[in-house]
């Protein structure tokens, strides 16, 4: 699992590790069934206090993502992928918004960009290995 | 929560007639670690030498663990950690020396379990502090410090003076002690990157104040961002009847 918490960000670190392991969720590196790191062993991880580990723990219960099961540990649900990817689809739709809202108050023509977006997403749909940027 | 394990009421503190720390309140909820952040001077060492009973207070008073640090100033200090901002075990001095020091002055076994953090935490147990690298010098202090087991822990700048990779070693070491058993911690620095890290909770200290620095909504966490903090930093201190230091339950 690639869990990283960037100090320097303008995102709070106990924020940063709720997104790491939803990430981690969304994406399988932590499957259904599969036990959390103990708290411990997640903030010597990270570098934070394990108070903040522990609240970020808390919120993935919280979102129904993980269970805790006493004297076990923490553990992913059943429903826990589709709930993290869900999440995760809605965050990145969000960003994708302000990312454009911001380029059409630069200057840019809307049916220019939503060419270009859709000349982006050409490489990722078809296997050919186009740089995303041209 | 009950009884915080740090509390601290109108407390002014100085040395001789002059007042550094004037009509301060500060609490740290007992397993919390609570910030102090300021610039050089502003008086984060005094509010900890208070703590310790190694300033006597002109006025207010410090309770630690339940006990009043003026007339329990021996028994608060086998309570607690604590840390300086450099190594000032004397030079000729190795660190095992050091825990034998310790040992004398405290129950249980103190040696024992410093030469095993020191072993943990990668110091030479038997090499003179003079031979040390800052880095381990401060190691070697945090594991004197912790060596009878602490629950409240008082930390002054352990990362002043380390370059980069000696102060996330310092502070892989504070997490880890942190993760051991619930300890209080009340830590002075200026890094910023170092409080978003470690604090639950941060206070401004500046211009003989302390100020608790507040979420921006009730029940929310206080946003820990460097630039947040970096701003609280420079607000400085609240006028009299701004934002208290704590909030009283």
């Amino acid at each position: 699992m690639d869990l990283c918490v960037d100090p320097r960000s303008p995102v709070p670190p106990s924020r940063q590790l709720v997104e790491g392991l939803l990430g981690a969720v969304a994406r399988g590196a932590l499957g259904v069934g599969d036990q959390l790191p103990s708290v411990r062993s997640l903030a010597a991880a990270v570098v934070l206090n394990p108070n903040t580990v522990e609240r970020a723990i808390r919120e993935l219960q919280a979102l129904g993502v993980a269970e805790g099961r006493p004297g076990a540990g923490v553990f992913v649900t059943p429903r826990g992928p589709a709930l993290a990817r869900r999440r995760r689809r809605a965050q990145t739709l969000a960003d994708l918004r302000r990312a454009l809202r911001a380029a059409v108050e630069a200057g840019h023509a809307p049916e220019t960009l939503g060419r270009r977006v859709g000349r982006w997403l050409g490489p990722t749909l078809h296997p050919a290995g186009e740089d995303p940027r041209r | 929560m009950n009884e915080p394990a740090i509390r601290i009421d109108s407390l002014t503190v100085g040395y001789g007639r002059r007042a550094v720390l004037r009509d301060v309140d500060l609490e740290v909820p007992a397993g919390t670690t609570t910030v102090l952040l300021g610039r050089n001077g502003a008086g984060k060492t005094t509010l900890l030498k208070a703590c310790l009973g190694l300033l006597r207070p002109s006025a207010g008073r410090v309770r630690v663990a339940g006990l009043a640090v003026e007339a329990a100033a021996a028994r608060v200090r086998r309570l607690v950690g604590y840390v300086p901002d450099r190594p000032d075990a004397w030079p000729w001095m190795s660190p095992r020396d050091l825990l034998r020091f310790l040992g004398a002055h405290f129950a249980g076994p103190v040696v024992a379990r410093g030469l095993a953090l020191l072993e943990r935490f990668e110091v030479p147990p038997n090499l003179a502090f003079r031979h040390l690298s800052r880095g381990q010098g401060m190691k070697a202090m945090l594991a004197a410090a912790l060596a009878h087991d602490p629950r409240v822990l008082l930390l002054d700048e352990p990362f002043g003076g380390l370059d980069a990779v000696g102060r996330e070693e310092v502070l892989v070491r504070v997490i880890d002690a942190l993760g051991e058993a619930p300890r209080t911690v009340l830590l002075a620095t200026h890094d910023l990157e170092v409080a978003v890290r470690v604090a639950d909770a941060v206070a401004v200290v500046a211009a003989g104040r302390v100020t608790a620095l507040e979420a921006a909504a009730p029940d929310a966490e206080p946003a820990l961002t460097p630039d947040a903090l970096k701003a609280a930093l420079e607000r400085g201190p609240v006028p009299f009847g701004g934002i208290p230091a704590c909030a009283r339950s």
